[in-house]
């Protein structure tokens, strides 16, 4: 058979989200591929630009529907950085448990949607089963379920209400019972491993080199995390280590991105207890915070994929002069077309799948 | 009678010809130069070539209706079953639901109360429901296909596999035909589809179906092989192709009081058998030629309307007939103690498929290259270890 492209996508059942992928085949191996962004650009930074600092919180919730909370909380630290408002300690502490909450269930949103990508939608019925008893955690303080606009500048909105953490322990227990079932179901299974492993590698210098971060980047086992490296909110305080997992060798398959994601949502449940434990009392929000701001900020967080950078610069009015948004994602995306020569069409859906995509923050 | 075919043959030559032909010579009579074909036609079905393809008429409706009802339990059970495993309900559209739905759709507002409830059926309605679906929906051609294999490789596809429905027995006394070579016919019938499969993919001038039908065909051409082999290890112990051997063949010799149908002795035969038949029906973990999550719908992408429907249906005969074919060769057929042989076979075909779709919502879907590997190089081999264990068997008893 001559070489010929495949459009997969803009309507696409491999695509989670409005992006193309074109691809080049041989028969069935891929000799080239080029992704196509910005079918849903939505000038996220121009528009904050209208918008008073505190106003942004809405855009920032919008910027990924998977992890709506650790955006708008990267947005919420430049912020503060640059008006130089001191959040509160509960309120920091506050802030890291809805965060790794928010974190598994970004996780076991990318556990749902990977399985059918594989072929199996049972798990994808498993695993939204599973991130709704997170939903409704987060909804617990914040009311919302997808878009919660819960961490503003200078601390959250409200306090956790009592018997949260009660709340929280019977969820967590629940899945890591769960998690032990997937284990079994997923990690036992031949045919789940003669799909993931060996399949989409790329070694650790080459993924930062290319700019790969997150899980993405620790699951060829280089143990960076900004929660620690550039730590912040009640990090310094809490016990832990980064977890990586390794294909061997310094490289990363689909089976180890799967491996990490798994056990980060371990280790997140493991700083949830932590976190509810050590939570001092006091107010959740400081006494003042500015309207206007002068200078210019740059913070950047462990979001759910990788790195989020945000950088802002204010000019004295109430409003941002410039905001930029670094998306992990659109690095990450953009460096698919290195680890997707070589392998099969039927690879496509399970190297894609496993990187975690998310078109809201890579088009912005 | 020993077929349905038979009991239709002599249906036909006793009953329903002798009535028909007087009325067609009658009007040959009354206007003679026009109505000349009638008396041609009357001729014709007296004709032994006339009186089989009326016979046939017969048997293929009947085992329409039989294929079809099978596939529309087979399907309820399927989707009650996944959901049972992705701890869901399922379908739950019923009798008692329609008042709902006529209530909805003349926009009334239903009353919901703690008493009222609504929509709690076992979901029998369904299937109903979507095969209404498919008939009101419009077979839209897409514009630069080639229309004539557009339409014929569904047809290929559909009508190869009501045939296998006619060549397998439920019993020795429920049988639409009785062929001698019965089982290497329905295997003949089986590789027919992938020339439809080719045909349609090529046909829709599209790449996703291309992709799926030549993945289709380089499958079911891996999986051919080794399925003949492994059911040659029965063939060759029953010493005939026909069902009706195989099973006597299987209870005749007994070991510690149990019979020793064909899965005892050779089990490896048998695991063979499954794994080729599921690639061949074309399920998970073998269903590539159809992966939505690459190529959308496979080789079906651009059939729409009734065609997708009826194809969705043959694909549903296919597992079928192939739980009906391994509860042949390998468990024993109709043979069972206590209750009629058709209840023992339908228990047997129906745990096969039990067993198909608990698989289907259990594994991922396995890769082009993995799966012609396993053909050639586990499969190939171990059929003919199979093989070689049979002819040691033959010659022990």
């Amino acid at each position: 058979m001559a070489e010929m492209w495949i459009h997969m996508g803009p309507q696409h059942p491999m695509t989670h989200g409005l992006w193309n992928l074109r691809i080049k085949v041989d028969g069935e191996t891929i000799t080239d591929a080029e992704p196509e962004l910005g079918y849903l650009h939505r000038s996220v930074e121009k528009i904050g630009e209208r918008r008073k600092y505190f106003m942004n919180t809405t855009l920032t919730d919008r910027l990924c529907y998977a992890s709506a909370m650790t955006w708008t909380h990267c947005y919420c630290l430049t912020a503060e950085e640059l008006m130089g408002v001191e959040v509160p300690p509960r309120a920091k502490y506050i802030r890291t448990v809805v965060l790794e909450l928010q974190r598994i269930a970004s996780h076991l949103m990318w556990l749902a949607s990977y399985l059918p990508d594989l072929g199996l939608i049972t798990g994808f019925l498993y695993g939204m089963r599973d991130r709704e008893m997170f939903l409704n955690l987060l909804e617990i303080p914040s009311g919302g379920r997808l878009l919660y606009n819960y961490v503003k500048i200078g601390g959250v909105k409200r306090d956790l209400p009592p018997g949260f953490d009660a709340k929280a322990e019977r969820v967590m227990q629940t899945l890591e019972r769960r998690l032990k079932e997937y284990e079994d179901l997923y990690d036992n299974s031949k045919i789940f491993r003669m799909r993931t492993d060996d399949v989409g590698c790329y070694s650790a210098s080459d993924a930062i080199n290319w700019g790969i971060t997150g899980p993405n980047l620790r699951s060829a086992g280089v143990p960076f995390d900004l929660r620690q490296a550039d730590s912040y909110d009640a990090y310094p305080e809490l016990d832990f280590t980064p977890v990586t997992t390794s294909a061997g060798n310094g490289r990363s398959d689909c089976f180890s991105r799967y491996r990490q994601r798994i056990d980060e949502m371990y280790q997140s449940m493991d700083l949830v207890r932590q976190a509810l434990v050590k939570m001092p009392e006091g107010k959740v929000m400081a006494g003042s915070v500015p309207v206007r701001a002068r200078g210019e900020a740059f913070r950047r967080t462990e979001d759910s994929r990788g790195e989020a950078l945000m950088y802002l610069i204010g000019d004295g009015t109430d409003r941002p002069y410039r905001w930029k948004i670094r998306s992990p994602m659109f690095t990450t995306v953009s460096a698919a077309p290195h680890f997707l020569k070589g392998y099969k069409v039927a690879d496509v859906p399970a190297i894609m799948g496993s990187i975690d995509m998310c078109i809201g923050e890579t088009d912005k | 009678m020993t077929s349905l075919y038979d009991w239709s043959y002599w249906f036909c030559e006793a009953w329903l010809v002798p009535l028909l032909t007087p009325l067609l010579y009658f009007q040959e009579h009354i206007m003679p130069p026009f109505s000349n074909p009638a008396g041609d036609l009357a001729r014709w079905m007296e004709s032994d070539p006339g009186l089989n393809v009326l016979a046939w008429t017969i048997v293929v409706n009947v085992a329409l209706m039989i294929g079809f009802t099978n596939v529309i339990i087979v399907v309820y059970l399927e989707r009650k079953i996944a959901a049972r495993i992705m701890d869901r309900r399922g379908p739950m559209l019923s009798f008692h639901s329609l008042k709902e739905i006529a209530n909805d759709l003349a926009g009334s507002i239903p009353e919901y109360g703690w008493k009222t409830t609504t929509y709690a059926g076992i979901g029998i309605l369904q299937n109903v429901a979507d095969g209404i679906k498919f008939f009101c929906k419009e077979m839209i051609v897409p514009a630069k296909a080639d229309r004539l294999l557009y339409t014929i490789g569904p047809v290929i596809f559909i009508s190869s596999s009501i045939l296998l429905l006619v060549l397998v027995p439920f019993s020795p006394r429920v049988a639409a035909s009785s062929a001698p070579l019965g089982l290497l016919v329905v295997m003949a019938a089986f590789s027919i589809a992938p020339i439809g499969v080719l045909t349609t993919g090529w046909a829709c001038n599209n790449k996703y179906t291309l992709i799926g039908g030549m993945r289709s065909a380089a499958q079911l051409m891996a999986y051919e092989i080794p399925l003949l082999l492994s059911m040659a290890g029965v063939f060759l112990v029953a010493g005939s192709f026909s069902p009706m051997d195989i099973v006597a063949q299987q209870q005749e010799v007994w070991l510690f009081g149990i019979p020793m149908w064909n899965i005892i002795p050779q089990f490896l035969g048998f695991i063979v058998f499954m794994v080729c038949i599921l690639a061949e029906v074309e399920r998970i973990p073998f269903d590539l030629p159809e992966a939505e999550a690459e190529l959308v719908e496979g080789w079906t992408t651009e059939i729409g309307g009734l065609r997708l429907g009826l194809t969705f249906a043959a694909e549903y005969i296919r597992g079928f007939v192939g739980a009906m074919i391994a509860t042949v060769l390998f468990l024993g057929g109709w043979a069972g103690p206590f209750l009629p042989g058709e209840i023992w076979f339908l228990i047997k075909v129906y745990g096969i498929l039990v067993f198909f779709i608990i698989l289907r919502w259990t594994v991922p879907r396995i890769r082009t290259d993995q799966i012609l590997l396993l053909g050639w190089k586990r499969l190939l081999p171990l059929s003919l270890v199979n093989l070689a264990i049979a002819i040691l068997y033959v010659e022990v008893f």
